[in-house]
């Protein structure tokens, strides 16, 4: 069979495995997100609190992805839970850095004016340097959506959802019929899918970011 | 596992020289500890013992060291070509194809080639080798062509051949950029080693993936925790080898 044909057959399966990876992946960025951009605003501008905070986070990118999957099945079992605790681990390094560098790069006269306008310190950090710090933020938020778009692939081999089933599946089937058209399906699944998000961030960016700043 | 795309900021201090080794240590006794304390069934001891342990430790190394050798004795010099006049045109194109290619899963390129090509070490490497080009092949050309334009001029000024002032000037500048390169694919070259396993080319991922597949945690952890060892450890190397190989004057 083709892989034209395999597509014609298969389309249903794999758009929603497609589903259940964007899944697990924006559920991931988006607790990611809400926890490094809260330590990052709490550490920015304070070095001797930032760079610990950096250099543990960044480590967990050192850490292989199904290394720290198989880390996590003892705590959380297998299936989706520990695939989302994984993704949240790799995906909070690259928001917290854009954080901090984001807030740090926010100029000093802006925060004066701010100060001398009798905002307090926690309206400053919401009206004044998160959305000025936002584009940056959202670079690092990119980041981490694609970079866990591909670890995601590597949930299926501790039974998490998601395209790498496809991979698997090829695998499983070396040699037989449909195991070059289940892995393509599944590579090439991946790679759309980062390609489609990598595009909706670029309209995210125009649509979020503050008017001052376009 | 895709790519940090940048270094990670770390500086040599004799506080985080010795850290990490000490972590790591800890971590190794803590398993060991963990391991001493358990009754282990005949399948958890096909696994766990020193004979096994040491065989894929070895496979994970030989991986990472034969793919990371190949990788550099290729990336590199494709790198310097590519930033060299005559073939500047192509660069964008070529650095855009290298961005969308690193979309694809590390788990997805192995299980590819094993489907079309076959399984086992030579073609494991194979795949290594193609998810860890990308960093050191962009950071030779960043490393290269970022160089002060100035000093070129400078140096050809002095009357040094095109040759001269690449070996010279333009190459030992852009060290600390490629050896950056050079770790980001170390690091990734381990990650994905660990998926060999499933090509049959053995590693570390090997207990990995009998732990998850026999349901034995003892086998799991084992092959988890001495992974992330294993990676931090080498992260941990590169990391002084980068400190220590950078030009003085740099």
């Amino acid at each position: 069979m083709g892989f034209g044909d395999y597509l014609a057959r298969r389309w249903e399966d794999i758009v929603l495995l497609g589903i259940g990876h964007l899944q697990v992946v924006l559920i991931a960025v988006g607790i990611a997100a809400v926890i490094a951009i809260v330590l990052g605003s709490l550490v920015a501008g304070h070095p001797a609190a930032s760079r610990p905070v950096l250099a543990i986070t960044g480590t967990m990118l050192t850490i292989p992805s199904f290394a720290l999957f198989g880390l996590l099945i003892p705590l959380f079992g297998l299936g989706v839970t520990p695939s989302v605790v994984a993704l949240v681990l790799y995906a909070i390094f690259p928001i917290v850095r854009n954080t901090v560098t984001g807030l740090e790069a926010v100029p000093p006269e802006v925060l004066d004016a701010a100060r001398g306008m009798g905002l307090g310190s926690v309206r400053r950090l919401v009206v004044v340097r998160l959305p000025l710090a936002w584009p940056v933020i959202l670079t690092g938020i990119r980041l981490a959506t694609l970079m866990n778009v591909g670890i995601a692939a590597i949930a299926a081999a501790v039974n998490g959802p998601g395209l790498g089933k496809l991979i698997f599946d090829g695998l499983a089937r070396i040699g037989g019929a449909n195991a070059l058209n289940d892995t393509l399906a599944g590579v090439l699944g991946v790679a759309v899918l980062a390609l489609v998000l990598d595009l909706l961030f670029l309209g995210l960016v125009r649509m979020t970011t503050s008017r001052g700043l376009r | 596992m895709t790519t940090p795309t940048q270094p990670l900021p770390r500086r040599i201090t004799p506080a985080n020289v010795l850290v990490t080794p000490l972590v790591l240590l800890a971590a190794l006794g803590a398993l060991f500890w963990y391991l001493s304390g358990l009754e282990l069934d005949d399948i958890e001891r096909r696994s766990i013992n020193a004979d096994t342990i040491l065989t894929h430790l070895w496979e994970h190394v030989e991986l990472v060291a034969v793919s990371s050798v190949l990788v550099i004795v290729i990336a590199v010099p494709l790198g310097v070509l590519l930033t060299r006049p005559a073939l500047r045109l192509v660069t964008p194109p070529l650095l855009g194809l290298a961005n969308i290619g690193q979309a694809i899963p590390s788990i997805g390129i192995l299980v590819l080639l094993a489907v079309t090509v076959g399984i086992g070490f030579d073609k494991a490497v194979l795949a290594l080798v193609a998810l860890a080009m990308l960093p050191v092949l962009r950071n030779t050309m960043i490393g290269v062509s970022t160089v002060d334009k100035s000093l070129i001029d400078a140096a050809r000024g002095m009357g040094l051949t095109r040759t001269t002032v690449l070996l010279r000037v333009e190459l030992p500048l852009a060290v600390p950029v490629i050896l950056a390169g050079v770790r980001i694919a170390l690091i990734l070259n381990v990650s994905s080693a660990t998926l060999a396993t499933y090509t049959n080319a053995g590693g570390l991922g090997t207990l990995i993936a009998t732990g998850v597949t026999l349901n034995r945690l003892p086998v799991l952890i084992t092959g988890s925790v001495l992974t992330a060892v294993l990676a931090l450890t080498v992260d941990w190397l590169a990391g002084l080898a980068e400190a220590a190989l950078r030009p003085r004057g740099i």
